[in-house]
């Protein structure tokens, strides 16, 4: 979380860092905008996507919680919809909150295997 | 013959309660839709019902501007400030009840021991500065709403809440004013030298907040007091209510500047600072000198009064600090 509040784009426009405020639900905004990057989706296809590729199934208050979060920054919009399910789309911010925020865990998983391998060897 | 899927949408419709209702018309019915999906998958789950549930209480603590903050949001700061608004009347009403009652003590004999003493300087203190703290917030609100109710669209959205403020207010300084002459101890002279402060405004505090009373628990010697004072024991508290809802829903309706919110966020800020100056100063007073004679002597209703100010001082903290975070601009301070 740390490393994502220091990416804040300082000018108080939703940006690099802004997962950085969402604290204990920047898992649940992670994955709710790793899904939304493969296309719009409505809250039923997105805990459905998320769990597919993640292994997660997110309740749906939890969902909602975050959901109610990106749109309120700005990271994601709602699209018009002629039934009751509404759909959502990553913005572009959302795009680069999303790209800073997963560049930044990379780096950690980088550092964290490369000292497994040196010093625990390969499994 | 009810179908499956309107049982669904019963006890979608039921979870949805957990819900503030500006929540639920943004996202009410697409949330519907997702709990009847999740029921047809999986018929029952007490995670997921509590997972809701959990989800709608946050919701409310958002709506109240205790939770979820949000960078650059005038809505979350007007939010905040009507919360801290109303957790610091309802501390105010019952810290004035305590320190009216310490000036009568003083008026009529000034404390022996030191605990009094230091407690009510603290006390006395920490009202000057909140209600300096309060009229300058008063004053910049009086002026944004003034200029507000020139323009005729906001004359109808600020009418009640401007109406209901006024009313209370007034209701409570008319009674304030005609029952202080009852003050027990209006026989000090106004200016007396070991006043802390003018035997008027402790008369006043006293006659505002007479139904912060142990002596509702007490039917019988309740009955003994004048008529009048008891409809006013009944009616001040709903007077204070109403100027307080009044005032939360101008600062909830108002479109203040950013400066004034920033201004009114350092204000709100400020006054929770005094808030826990005078809870500290009372908390000495109950918990050291509690057992001291006449009117230094704290009850249960005392000691009540504390766990809610204490709590109402987190709330103000809580509200004010997300408030200021959330200021438009903050961030660039």
């Amino acid at each position: 979380m740390t490393a994502m509040a220091k990416g804040s784009t300082g000018d108080g426009a939703p940006g690099a860092g802004a997962l950085g405020s969402f604290g204990r639900y920047a898992g649940p905004a992670t994955l709710i905008l790793s899904s939304l990057a493969g296309g719009a989706k409505h809250g039923y296809a997105l805990t459905k996507d998320v769990e597919a590729f993640s292994g997660v199934r997110l309740a749906p208050g939890t969902l909602y919680e975050a959901l109610s979060r990106l749109e309120g920054q700005g990271l994601i919009e709602a699209l018009d919809s002629e039934d009751r399910r509404r759909p959502y789309r990553l913005t572009a911010a959302g795009a680069m909150a999303l790209r800073a925020h997963l560049d930044d865990q990379r780096r950690v998983a980088d550092v964290g295997l490369r000292r497994l391998a040196s010093n625990w060897g390969t499994s | 013959m009810t179908t499956p899927h309107e049982v669904s949408a019963r006890r979608a419709a039921r979870l949805l309660r957990w819900y503030p209702a500006t929540w639920r018309d943004r996202y009410g019915d697409e949330f519907a839709e997702l709990l009847i999906a999740e029921f047809a998958e999986q018929p029952t789950s007490w995670r997921r019902a509590a997972d809701v549930a959990r989800g709608g209480l946050l919701a409310r603590l958002a709506r109240a501007g205790l939770a979820g903050y949000q960078p650059e949001s005038p809505e979350q700061v007007r939010a905040g400030l009507a919360t801290a608004a109303c957790a610091m009347a309802a501390s105010g009403a019952l810290g004035v009840a305590m320190w009216a009652q310490l000036a009568t003590g003083w008026a009529w004999a000034p404390p022996a021991a030191a605990g009094p003493t230091i407690a009510m300087a603290a006390m006395s203190a920490a009202v000057l500065l909140l209600a300096a703290l309060g009229l300058l917030a008063a004053v910049s609100l009086a002026w944004s709403a003034a200029r507000a109710l020139a323009r005729r669209p906001a004359r109808r959205a600020l009418g009640g809440p401007l109406l209901l403020a006024v009313a209370g207010a007034g209701a409570l300084a008319v009674g304030g004013h005609h029952f202080a002459s009852a003050w027990p101890g209006s026989g000090a002279h106004p200016w007396a030298p070991h006043e802390l402060l003018p035997a008027g405004v402790a008369a006043f505090g006293w006659a505002a907040t007479l139904s912060v009373s142990a002596y509702w628990a007490h039917p019988a010697a309740l009955a003994a007091f004048p008529g009048p004072e008891i409809a006013w024991m009944a009616v001040s508290p709903a007077a204070l209510a109403a100027a307080v809802a009044g005032v939360a829903g101008l600062v909830r309706r108002l479109d203040l500047s950013p400066g004034i919110l920033r201004y009114e966020a350092w204000l709100a800020s400020s006054a929770a600072a005094a808030m826990a100056v005078f809870l500290s100063g009372a908390c000495c007073w109950v918990l050291a000198e509690g057992s001291g004679p006449g009117l230094f002597h704290a009850g249960a209703i005392d000691a009540g009064s504390l766990a809610v100010m204490a709590v109402a001082l987190v709330m103000a903290q809580r509200a004010t600090g997300l408030a200021r975070k959330a200021a438009p601009g903050a961030r660039r301070r």
